[in-house]
């Protein structure tokens, strides 16, 4: 049973670990809580639901959905942090907005497709589930594990290998040193958000093909468990996103499978609490303690 | 007049305690902590007196007392392993100690679990919850006479300086923290008494958002703003009620043009208004 | 003289015929106004939606005729709480003081137990059309309730799938978090352990949740004879397919919360077989059953679910009371008491002495594309 659940957990946390990556990533370079993030993930799943009904191949509405919640991010820069930012507002009022923002794209999302949940026609859940040795996976958990890995592997590249990724990191480093020194600010947050935005979405899409179910409130529960992962990773490290994810799926599963299902959220949020006490800035955070 | 009141009474009871809840957390805001914990705090003190009301028969006061008795210690104990958070990393704390005592609630026999605690006494009727509100915002205006006041305006504006110039801040965050826990208790009582019924989900993230949003909206930094801020707030769904389908969405645009039109809360723009 | 006798006897009968045909409340005329508390929004909304529905065709049917409510003018004031317990207190409230004869509603078993007192307290009827936990109807003597509770249907469900598939051994899944699916998870397991079932294991869940897979390892290690599902529609179809997929190939069952057509749309090829013990079957050949499903199905564009028959159901039993001359908060509420067997679409009903409703429960089986009695 045991590899079982370490299987379950992978998938669980692969989904984690892309969502928040988005989430630090805005928060690496901006030292903003994007609450508005899984809305975002919301939205992406049912555009590419909205996408697969119509007759889209379930590749291209993927990309769809990544593009459209990329561009729901830049909107949502616009209109709710980029004023703020010229204001200098500080931590709280950006969340506040980002509130706002996440309760219109839920109203609207409502008004088009419904209160009820929604399911996949194309038959990828009905493939029948591959047994290896004992244990049960299917296909589309395989995709999800994959494609999770595949982007963050991606985001990695653009990080580390091109200019953007280098402004995205000077940024994030230090924002006056980075004007200083050339970086076009407001270009490299608007593509950061497009980024954060779209790897965000892409974990919606995921999910919702995993589970089979779009509804409007999918974002509700993994919200909260993501702020979970980026304090266990570290807040801005996108590595620590990428394990803290991770390691979040695993405990969950584990403690669901040997100590009791009960328990597995305390159990979660246990984690985050005490490693917020005892090492602020988690598993690969550079930044310590922040004064206020 | 008389009559519109009664017919409305749920309606401005609802009124008192979220501006309760609201002066809560402003406390602490106040002292620039961004603690988000108060609805755990509310929901401690609510749990406490309906637990000693419906099995010991105990009446309003004393379940006051002993439940904001609670809901303090609670804070103080809270303070200690937070001490050190600042910013968004207390606020992610806080409410993931918020969270951790919801399932606590949720999985213990004696507060009902999963079905919550009924048939609570409603002796929490109109006038004791505005005595209550009245009594608190006296002692919160009193308070602001007083030099731990600056002192809280001082670690609220730059901790460092304020250290530098004597002031206690590490003291300020944990009394404000404490205060905090004290008014949000008195506020779970009173919500305990005067529905009937409670579950861990109402004390839960939503809860906190919403009294967040109140604070933020009124104006973070004011009493008179938190008080504001949760008027509107709780007057908002009903108002436009006609609204029908298109209620969320404007809750949502509402807060925020109050966000970007009105950084400072409405009480805040109320002010500007008057030095004009 | 005989033919005379008769002819006066049959022009008798011909003058009186039209009021009786006409079936004429004697409160005909009179508007009688329902106010209905809904969570058409927020988190209740899958289940206050369908209700909103039921109340809308409801209207339309008691202005078409085909709700009989003789003659008195019956209109529903359907409101939104969005799932806000603060605002389900204030509805009822409101709808206590603005003219209003009866409350249909709240959505939630928790939100009943908040906003049920205040009515209890103004003398106000209330019938609750979802409201299936423990101690509702016991907040006071005019709060009735259309929806069978979890307590009537559960001791049934359990004594005739042991009849038919004999298990020794249960393992239940319910989520903890819920008034209805708590109680539902209790129940079960208290009327499994009196049938002399082994329970192997329970886990819980919460609210929301999509993957059941760590508890659902767990529990399929523990090979029972039957998974018992304590769960609403949402989580419930996750559930049955998760369970499938992981391979698990012994019986499922669960209570009220899995009659939705979901669960045969959307949990896939294994949840053919699978037991649900509910108040209402959508294949019913009670009066009007059929036709109501025929209706909403062509207005809305799918199938009812048991929240939609239930709340259509509570719109038939106000307008039996309407009938019968009340109009009155005090009126309805001992019309509710002394009221004879209503039909609806979930056939007769009544209520007996703790206002609970008389019918009797349906144990249901997931076939193909519906559901059909259970064998």
């Amino acid at each position: 049973m045991l590899v079982q659940q370490l299987v379950n957990g992978l998938v669980v946390g692969s989904v984690y670990a892309l969502f928040a990556v988005g989430y630090t990533l805005v928060f690496g370079v901006l030292d903003i809580l994007n609450l508005a993030h899984a809305a975002i993930f919301m939205v992406a799943a049912f555009t590419t639901y909205a996408l697969v009904s119509v007759g889209v191949p379930l590749w291209l509405a993927f990309i769809g959905g990544c593009a459209l919640a990329g561009v729901v991010g830049i909107a949502l820069d616009r209109v709710a942090f980029a004023p703020l930012r010229k204001r200098n507002a500080g931590t709280l009022i950006p969340l506040i907005s980002s509130i706002g923002v996440s309760i219109i794209i839920g109203a609207i999302a409502r008004g088009i497709w419904g209160i009820d949940e929604k399911h996949f026609p194309v038959a990828l859940g009905d493939a029948p589930p591959i047994h290896l040795g004992g244990i049960t996976v299917t296909a589309v958990e395989l995709v999800t594990f994959g494609a999770a890995i595949a982007l963050m592997l991606g985001l990695s590249y653009v990080l580390r290998a091109t200019a953007l990724g280098r402004n995205i990191r000077a940024v994030a480093e230090d924002r006056i040193a980075a004007v200083l020194l050339g970086v076009d600010l407001e270009k490299t947050i608007v593509m950061t958000f497009f980024i954060a935005s779209a790897l965000g979405g892409a974990a919606g899409i995921l999910t919702g093909l995993q589970y089979n179910s779009v509804t409007v409130d999918m974002g509700a529960g993994i919200e909260l468990k993501g702020l979970a992962v980026i304090i266990l990773g570290g807040m801005g490290s996108i590595t620590g996103a990428v394990v803290g994810g991770f390691i979040l799926g695993a405990v969950e599963t584990l403690s669901v499978a040997y100590i009791s299902s009960n328990w597995r959220d305390a159990i979660a949020f246990g984690v985050m609490f005490l490693i917020l006490v005892v090492r602020p800035r988690g598993l690969f955070g550079k930044r310590a303690l922040r004064a206020a | 007049m008389i009559s519109f009141f009664t017919s409305h009474s749920k309606l401005f009871d609802q009124l008192a305690i979220n501006a309760l809840l609201a002066l809560s957390l402003s406390v602490c805001l106040q002292a620039g902590q961004l603690a988000l914990a108060q609805a755990a705090f509310m929901g401690i003190a609510a749990y406490i007196s309906a637990i000693l009301a419906t099995q010991a028969g105990l009446p309003l006061v004393p379940c006051i007392v002993l439940g904001a008795l609670g809901s303090t210690l609670a804070a103080m104990l809270l303070a200690l392993p937070v001490r050190g958070l600042r910013g968004v990393f207390l606020a992610i704390a806080t409410i993931g100690f918020g969270e951790i005592l919801r399932i606590v609630a949720n999985n213990l026999h004696i507060t009902g679990g999963g079905e919550g605690l009924s048939q609570i006494p409603a002796d929490a009727n109109t006038f004791a919850i505005y005595g209550a509100l009245i009594v608190v915002g006296l002692g919160l205006f009193g308070l602001s006479k007083t030099k731990f006041a600056l002192a809280i305006a001082l670690t609220r504006e730059d901790e460092t300086a304020a250290r530098g110039v004597g002031v206690d801040t590490a003291g300020v965050r944990f009394w404000t923290l404490a205060l905090g826990g004290t008014i949000a208790g008195i506020a779970g009582v009173l919500y305990a008494h005067s529905n009937f019924f409670i579950t861990p989900a109402d004390f839960g993230f939503g809860r906190m958002e919403q009294i967040l949003v109140a604070c933020v909206i009124g104006g973070s930094t004011s009493a008179v703003g938190a008080v504001v801020g949760s008027i509107v707030l709780t007057l908002l769904p009903e108002t436009i009620r006609f609204l029908a389908d298109y209620r969320e969405v404007t809750n949502g645009a509402i807060l925020l043009a109050v966000v970007l039109f009105a950084p400072q809360g409405i009480a805040g723009l109320w002010q500007r208004e008057r030095r004009k | 003289m005989r033919t005379y006798l008769s002819l006066a006897v049959l022009a008798a009968f011909a003058l009186t015929a039209p009021a009786f045909a006409a079936g004429k409340s004697p409160a005909a005329g009179k508007t009688l106004k329902v106010g209905v508390i809904a969570d058409v929004t927020g988190g209740a909304g899958v289940y206050g939606t369908p209700q909103k529905n039921a109340y809308e065709l409801a209207g339309e049917d008691i202005k078409s005729g085909l709700i009989d409510t003789g003659g008195v003018l019956l209109t529903f004031d359907v409101q939104d709480a969005a799932s806000d317990g603060n605002q389900v207190a204030t509805l009822m409230q409101k709808f206590i003081t603005d003219g209003s004869a009866v409350v249909l509603g709240p959505t939630l078993s928790g939100e009943a137990k908040k906003a049920d007192p205040i009515a209890v307290k103004a003398n106000f009827p209330v019938v609750g059309t979802s409201t299936t936990a423990d101690g509702i109807t016991s907040l006071g003597p005019c709060v009735y309730r259309v929806a069978l509770s979890e307590a009537q249907v559960i001791p049934t469900t359990v004594k005739k799938t042991q009849a038919s598939w004999k298990y020794k051994t249960a393992a239940i899944i319910y989520g903890d978090d819920n008034a209805f699916t708590k109680t539902n998870g209790d129940i079960f397991k208290e009327q499994l352990e009196k049938a002399g079932v082994q329970i192997v294991d329970t886990e819980t869940f919460h609210q929301k949740d999509v993957d059941f897979q760590a508890q659902l390892t767990k529990i399929k290690e523990k090979k029972p004879d039957v998974i018992v599902i304590g769960a609403l529609a949402p989580e419930g179809v996750k559930i049955i397919a998760q369970a499938r997929k992981l391979g698990y190939t012994g019986h499922l069952m669960g209570g009220n919360g899995l009659n939705s057509p979901t669960i045969y749309n959307d949990a896939g090829p294994g949840a053919a077989g699978t037991a649900v013990g509910a108040g209402w079957y959508i294949g019913a050949n009670y009066t009007g059953n059929k036709a109501f499903v025929a209706r909403y199905k062509k207005r809305f564009g799918g199938d009812p679910d048991q929240f939609a028959a239930q709340a259509y159901a509570g719109a038939e039993v106000i307008a039996a009371v309407a009938k019968r001359g009340a109009t009155t908060p005090a009126e309805i509420c001992s019309g509710l008491k002394t009221l004879p067997l209503a039909q609806t679409v979930l056939g007769p009903i009544g209520f007996d002495v703790n206002r609970d409703v008389k019918s009797a429960p349906v144990i249901l089986q997931i076939i193909k594309g519906g559901f059909a009695y259970f064998k």
